[in-house]
C-alpha cells in the first residue's frame, strides 16, 4: 500500500506540486442510407464531436482549459460548431474568504431565469463567460459575487468572416456585468434551527449593432438591465424558495409589429415548496413566465439562423416530470416563454402552472412496504397560457401530466419497476383549446442471476386516439450486464399505429474504472432530444456510434 | 495480499494521479453554501457518488449502496456522500427523491450549477469516487450495472 502510494507520488507530482486531472469525451456516428426513413447523411457519411478538458491544483490555485473538436459536428447539432479550438481556459485563484477568476468560468444567478452559463455537450450549449469575477465571502453572512465578460457563442461562418479583424471568433461581442449578493440571515442572527437568506442580482447586457433595427428604430445593443431577488428559507424539513426576475427589455422579430419588432419586458415568478422527511418527499413549484428570453446575440445573422441553438443568455427549463423512458419522452414539454404565429397575426405572452411531486418510501415491515419495501413516487404538472399579457390569469391549457410509479424487489433477485403516465399537450401552442392524449404503461424488469450478473427488460406501451405522433407505439429493450464492465442491449421502438417503421438499436460497452468505451447501431427516429429540459431537434438518422468518456 | 492487491488496483484505477477533492461551493440539505473540502474529516473514507434526477443508472446504484449500507457499516466506518448535479430544472426535485428513496443515511448535496463535477472530472454519469479519509480520491468509476456496488466496499474496506 505504502509503496504503491510512495510510486504513485513520485510519478504524479502529488504534495506541494500540485496535480493534474482531466477528461476527454469523444461521440462519433458513422452514418448510412436508410430506404425506410428519410435519413440525413452529411457529407463524408461521419459526425464527430470531441472534448478535452485539463485541469491542475496547486493550493489556492488552479488553471485549466478544455480544447473541442469537431470532425465535422455531430448532425442536428448547432452548425456554429465547427474545427478545433482552445475553447476554454482559466487561472482561479481562492483563499478563505476571496475568490478571483480569469479567463472563462461558468456561473448562474438565482435558478438561472436571469442570467445562466453552462454546458451541455448533449445539445451542443456552452455559453461560458470570457472575462473575470470575484467572488468575497464576508464571514459567512455575506457573500459577493461580480462578473463580467464576453458569452461564448461559436459565430456563423458568415459572421466570421465579416469579422476577420477579430483574431477569436469564439466570443460574442456581447458584453455583460452582472453581481450577485448573498445575505444569511440565519447566520447573522445566530438562529441554529433554521435557514434564512435574501439574495438579489442584477445583469447588465450590451449586444452588438443591428443595422436592420437601428433602421426600424429599435436598437438591439443598446444595455439592457435585469434583476431577480430571491428568499430562500428551510426549518426542520420544509424548505421554501421564491425568485423573482425582470429581466429587462428584450426584443422578438415578428412581422405582427409595424417596424418589425416587439420590444417586450422580460419577467418571471417562481415559488418552490417543499417537504422532506420520514421516507416522504413533496416539492410543488409554481412558475410564472412572460416574454422570458434572453439572447447572448440579437444581430439577424445569427437569430435568424435556426441551427444556432445555443444563443441563449438565461436558462428556463420545463418544469415537469422526469422520465427516462423512450415513448414517455416521445412528446415531452417545452415551456412557452412566449410564442408568436406571424402567419396569423396571434401571439401568446407567456405561461402559468406548476408541478407537484411526490416520492415515498413505504418501509420494510410495513403492509405496502412488505419484506423488501416499496418506493413510489407521483408527478402532476399543468401548465396554461397567459389570458393577456400582464396578468396571471389562465386561457388554454398547453399541458398537462399525470404520472405513478412504484419500484420493488419481489424477491431479492428480481426487482420491478411500473409506471403509468398520461400526457396531454395542446396541438397548438394554446392559441385554441385542441389537445392530444396519450397513456403510457411501461414495466422495467430487473433479474439478478449472481451478485454480477443482471438482465434487465424494459416493456412500453404508449396508446393514444390522436395523430400527433402516429397514434400507438411500443418498445421494448433487452440488456445483459456483467458488473462492473460489460453491458448488452438490443432494443426496437416501433411505432404500429401509423408509419409501421421498427426503430432498432443494439450495441455493446466496456467499462474499465474510469474508462467506458461503448459501440452502438441503429436506426434512430427525429425528433426532441432533451437535457436538463431544454430541447434540441435532432434529424432522423441510421448509422453506428462509438463513444468513448475516460478521465484521468 | 489481497488488500495489497486491492489497494494496487485501486491506485491504478484512479488513472495513477492521486487528486484530492477540490474545494468548490455546494449547498448541503439545510439549503446552506459548504465547501467541499470540509467532507474531509481526516477519520473515515467516504463514497462519493454523482447522480442527477434524470440519470436511472445513478438511482440504482444509490438504492443498491443504500440496502446493503447497514450491513455494510458492520464491517468498516465510511460515509456515503451523494451529489445531485441536478440544476433549476429538477433541484427542488432531486431532495423530494432522495428523501422517497430512503437516503436519510447520506451526506446529501447539490451542486446546481456542476461546478463540483466539473472540478472533479466526472462529465458522465453514474460516476462515482472512493475517496480516503485524508482526501486522496483513491478509486472512481463510471457506469453501473447491479452488483457493481461491491466493487466499492471491496475498496473500503481495503483502505482500513
Amino acid at each position: 500500500m505504502v509503496l504503491s502510494l510512495a510510486c504513485c507520488s513520485a510519478l504524479c507530482g502529488q504534495g506541494n506540486k500540485g496535480y493534474v486531472t482531466g477528461s476527454l469525451e469523444s461521440n462519433s456516428i458513422g452514418y448510412v442510407n436508410d430506404n425506410r426513413i428519410p435519413v440525413t447523411v452529411p457529407e463524408g457519411g461521419i459526425g464527430s464531436n470531441n472534448y478535452l478538458k485539463v485541469d491542475y491544483y496547486r493550493g489556492a490555485l488552479s488553471a485549466g482549459l478544455q480544447a473541442e473538436a469537431y470532425a465535422p459536428a455531430l448532425v442536428g447539432f448547432p452548425t456554429n460548431l465547427h474545427g478545433a479550438k482552445l475553447a476554454n481556459f482559466y487561472v482561479d485563484w481562492r483563499s478563505r474568504s476571496l475568490g478571483l477568476t480569469a479567463g472563462t468560468f461558468y456561473d448562474q444567478f438565482g435558478s438561472g431565469l436571469l442570467f445562466r452559463s453552462y454546458e451541455d455537450r448533449a445539445l451542443g450549449y456552452n455559453t461560458a463567460v470570457l472575462g473575470g469575477r470575484l467572488t468575497y465571502s464576508l464571514g459567512g453572512i455575506v457573500d459577493v459575487k461580480v462578473l463580467g465578460g464576453l458569452p461564448r457563442l461559436p459565430m456563423t461562418a458568415e459572421r466570421a468572416a465579416a469579422d476577420r479583424h477579430v483574431v477569436y471568433n469564439e466570443w460574442s461581442k456581447t458584453l455583460i456585468g452582472g453581481a450577485d449578493v448573498s445575505l444569511s440571515l440565519s447566520n447573522l442572527l445566530g438562529w441554529e434551527s433554521a435557514t434564512v437568506a435574501v439574495e438579489g442580482s442584477v445583469l447588465g447586457r450590451r449586444g452588438a449593432v443591428e443595422p436592420k433595427a437601428v433602421a426600424a428604430g429599435v436598437d438591439v445593443s443598446q444595455l439592457n438591465v435585469g434583476y431577480s431577488g430571491r428568499l430562500n428559507v428551510e426549518s426542520g424539513g420544509f424548505v421554501a424558495r421564491a425568485e423573482w426576475v425582470d429581466a429587462g427589455r428584450n426584443y422578438f422579430a415578428t412581422s405582427i409589429a409595424p417596424n418589425g419588432y416587439f420590444v417586450k419586458n422580460s419577467n418571471a415568478q417562481l415559488v418552490d415548496l417543499g417537504y422532506s422527511g420520514g421516507g416522504l418527499g413533496v416539492n410543488l413549484s409554481v412558475r410564472r413566465l412572460e416574454w422570458m428570453e434572453s439572447l447572448i446575440d440579437y444581430t439577424d445573422v445569427v437569430r435568424g439562423d435556426e441551427n444556432i441553438t445555443n444563443n441563449y443568455l438565461n436558462y428556463v427549463p420545463a418544469l415537469c416530470a422526469q422520465y427516462s423512458y423512450t415513448l414517455t419522452n416521445i412528446n415531452p414539454y417545452i415551456p412557452e416563454c412566449y410564442y408568436i404565429n406571424d402567419y396569423y397575426g396571434l401571439y401568446s405572452s407567456g405561461e402559468i402552472g406548476g408541478q407537484l411531486d411526490v416520492y415515498y418510501h413505504f418501509r420494510r415491515g410495513t403492509l405496502l412496504g412488505g419484506k423488501r419495501g416499496m418506493k413510489m413516487n407521483f408527478n402532476l404538472s399543468t401548465y396554461y397560457n397567459l389570458k393577456e399579457e400582464g396578468s396571471a390569469l389562465p386561457d388554454n391549457r398547453l399541458w398537462l401530466n399525470v404520472n405513478v410509479g412504484m419500484e420493488k424487489f419481489f424477491t431479492r433477485k428480481f426487482k420491478l419497476k411500473a409506471l403509468y403516465a398520461m400526457q396531454q399537450r395542446n396541438i397548438n401552442h394554446g392559441m385554441n383549446d385542441v389537445s392530444a392524449t396519450a397513456h403510457i404503461f411501461v414495466a422495467d424488469m430487473l433479474y439478478k442471476y449472481t451478485p454480477k450478473l443482471s438482465t434487465r427488460l424494459e416493456l412500453q406501451y404508449l396508446y393514444s386516439q390522436d395523430d400527433m405522433n402516429g397514434y400507438d407505439w411500443m418498445a421494448a429493450l433487452f440488456e445483459i450486464n456483467w458488473a462492473p464492465r460489460w453491458s448488452l442491449y438490443a432494443g426496437d421502438t416501433f411505432n404500429h399505429g401509423a408509419e409501421r417503421v421498427h426503430y432498432y438499436n443494439f450495441g455493446v460497452s466496456y467499462t474499465a474504472s474510469r474508462t467506458r468505451i461503448a459501440l452502438g447501431y441503429g436506426r434512430n427516429r427525429a425528433g426532441l432530444v432533451c437535457s436538463g429540459g431544454v430541447c434540441r431537434t435532432m434529424p432522423a438518422y441510421t448509422g453506428g456510434n462509438l463513444t468513448i468518456t475516460s478521465s484521468f | 495480499m489481497k488488500k495489497f492487491a486491492l489497494a494496487v488496483l485501486a491506485v491504478l484505477g484512479a488513472g495513477v494521479v492521486m487528486a484530492q477533492i477540490p474545494s468548490v461551493k455546494v449547498e448541503n440539505s439545510r439549503g446552506k453554501s459548504i465547501k467541499t473540502s470540509t467532507l474531509v474529516d481526516g477519520e473515515t473514507p467516504m463514497i462519493l457518488s454523482f447522480w442527477a434526477v434524470s440519470c436511472s443508472n445513478c438511482i440504482l446504484e444509490l438504492n443498491a449502496i443504500s440496502e446493503k449500507y447497514p450491513d455494510w457499516l458492520e464491517e468498516a466506518d465510511f460515509r456515503v456522500v451523494a451529489v445531485s448535479v441536478d440544476d433549476a430544472k429538477n433541484s427542488a426535485k432531486a431532495r423530494a427523491l432522495a428523501e422517497g428513496n430512503g437516503w436519510g443515511d447520506f451526506t446529501l448535496l447539490y451542486d446546481k450549477n456542476q461546478d463540483f463535477q466539473r472540478a472533479m472530472n466526472a462529465p458522465v454519469l453514474p460516476h462515482v469516487f472512493v475517496v480516503d479519509k485524508t482526501g486522496k480520491i483513491v478509486y472512481s468509476h463510471t457506469a453501473y450495472q447491479a452488483g457493481g456496488e461491491d466493487e466499492l466496499f471491496n475498496v473500503i474496506k481495503s483502505l482500513k
